[in-house]
């Protein structure tokens, strides 16, 4: 069975709220999950169905937009692009590990036990691998 | 022995009141489990003395209502006043209300926090109207159908013709034969019927969406709502017809006017379990507390309010059903269209009762 393609997000999260759905849609769009081309939601369907303001949503496309993720052409919808990966970015590789460590030392502190912790990064390391 | 038409009237408007009463005593029963009065509560909130002393109150307030409401219908009909007959329909549309606007805040007290988690399927919509375009259309068809036999007879038609009848049976009312006095009624039935049809594709659009593989019922319940209206959509085109064929028919007799009532009541009843038995099931295919709205939108529990929702159709609190998001431009539209079939009905009926 194929795995459904869902955006979660938290109204109550101190994340703004298109800051979650671009990294939501950012994570399905590493994944893999949609082949170039494919058809996002539109702006109005998918803020109708999040119970968001379209202009959220719209911020949102345009971030991963100029992130080469999305075709945002008039008319068209968002559509997936064929995103070749960036040249490798030190800064960027770098500033990545520092938040991870980061991330990880909050979840420890907010009592998320270690073996669970590693054992997600694990899997998600092995996802990455895959896609 | 034949009744005294008064006493037939009484007993029609008896009847009218006890349906409409049945109507507001289970309304409450019509909204999902976590949801009373239109705010947000805990699952087993509806299984405690609280809730069943608010919902006691409620119903006594709603059939006091409806019995004033009815005394005075009843008043200004038989007495022929048209300051009793008016204020008894504004106190049926009013007084129930106020009963459930003030249940609503009895309950606010005992409102829990809603869910913050918004989920949306990403997947290509897909929209399935029931039947088919086939079913879709025969209400038209049969619309069509009606006018093409009234051309196909057009000489048999009286120069002047009844379509409106008083208590003692004798006509009231009259139209005459031309296209408009002919064929009026049907246009009238068409668009009705494209406006449902209009209404019924905006809620397969513009209804909100939860991932389907994690909550079959969310695609049950739009469903069985689409049904409904295509339910309705026949009726309206039945009753219209029939309405058409009245220049060769002439009076329709007692007899259709009551099977015609009773197939609606029967109807009514199978339809509104039906679809309110897919509303059950909400709570339980969400997983999350509540509707996915704030309580802090709905004004009186009734009207939704929401500028940061881009929804324009939203879940109703209290019934089943669809209600607008009254923030959003689009929504005034829709309801401006909708006001403007009462409104059309009366215009047709004083047109067509002049003599």
């Amino acid at each position: 069975m194929v795995k459904p393609r869902i955006l979660r997000i938290d109204l109550a999260s101190e994340r703004p709220v298109y800051e979650q759905i671009v990294s939501g849609l950012r994570a399905v769009l590493v994944a893999g999950e949609f082949a170039p081309g494919e058809q996002l939601p539109t702006v109005r369907q998918l803020a109708m169905d999040l119970g968001v303001h379209h202009n959220t949503v719209a911020e949102s496309y345009r971030v991963l937009a100029e992130e080469g993720w999305l075709d945002l052409r008039r008319g068209r919808g968002a559509t997936v692009l064929d995103r070749r990966g960036p040249k490798p970015n030190a800064g960027a590789k770098q500033g990545f590990i520092r938040r991870l460590e980061e991330l990880a030392a909050k979840a420890i502190a907010d009592g998320v036990p270690r073996a669970a912790l590693a054992a997600h990064m694990a899997a998600l390391a092995e996802r990455l691998r895959k896609s | 022995m034949i009744a005294h038409p008064q006493i037939v009237f009484g007993l029609l408007m008896g009847a009218v009141a006890a349906l409409v009463s049945v109507i507001f005593w289970v309304i409450p029963n019509w909204s999902r489990q976590e949801i009373f009065f239109a705010v947000t509560v805990a699952p087993r909130f509806r299984d405690s003395s609280e809730a069943a002393h608010i919902l006691r109150g409620y119903r006594v307030q709603a059939l006091a209502h409806v019995a004033i409401s009815f005394a005075l219908i009843l008043l200004g009909t038989l007495e022929q006043r048209a300051l009793p007959l008016i204020l008894g329909i504004l106190w049926l549309v009013f007084g129930p209300l106020v009963a459930m606007a003030r249940a609503h805040k009895k309950v606010l007290p005992h409102a829990v926090a809603h869910s913050t988690i918004r989920e949306a399927s990403l997947e290509p919509r897909s929209i399935q109207l029931p039947g088919g375009w086939l079913l879709q259309f025969g209400p038209l068809a049969m619309l069509a159908i009606v006018a093409i036999y009234l051309s196909l007879h057009w000489a048999q038609i009286p120069d002047k013709f009844p379509v409106h009848w008083g208590l003692s049976g004798k006509p009231n009312g009259w139209s005459v034969r031309t296209p408009r006095g002919v064929y009026g009624p049907l246009l009238f039935g068409g668009a009705l019927v494209i406006g449902i049809s209009v209404l019924a594709y905006s809620y397969s659009h513009l209804v909100r969406r939860v991932p389907v593989p994690a909550a079959p019922a969310m695609r049950d319940y739009p469903h069985r709502i689409a049904v409904l209206l295509l339910g309705v959509e026949y009726f309206i085109a039945a009753m219209f017809s029939l309405v058409g064929l009245l220049p060769l028919t002439g009076s329709p007799g007692a007899a259709p006017i009551l099977i015609l009532a009773g197939a609606i009541l029967a109807a009514a009843f199978f339809l509104g379990r039906w679809v309110s038995h897919a509303q059950d099931n909400l709570p339980h295919a969400m997983g999350l507390a509540g509707d996915g709205t704030p309580d802090s939108c709905w004004k009186l529990g009734l009207f939704y309010f929401n500028p940061d929702d881009a929804a324009l159709f939203v879940e109703k609190r209290i019934g089943f059903g669809y209600t607008i998001n009254f923030a959003r431009p689009g929504a005034w539209v829709i309801l401006a269209l909708t006001l403007l079939v009462p409104l059309g009905l009366a215009a047709l009926t004083i047109f067509q009762r002049r003599p």
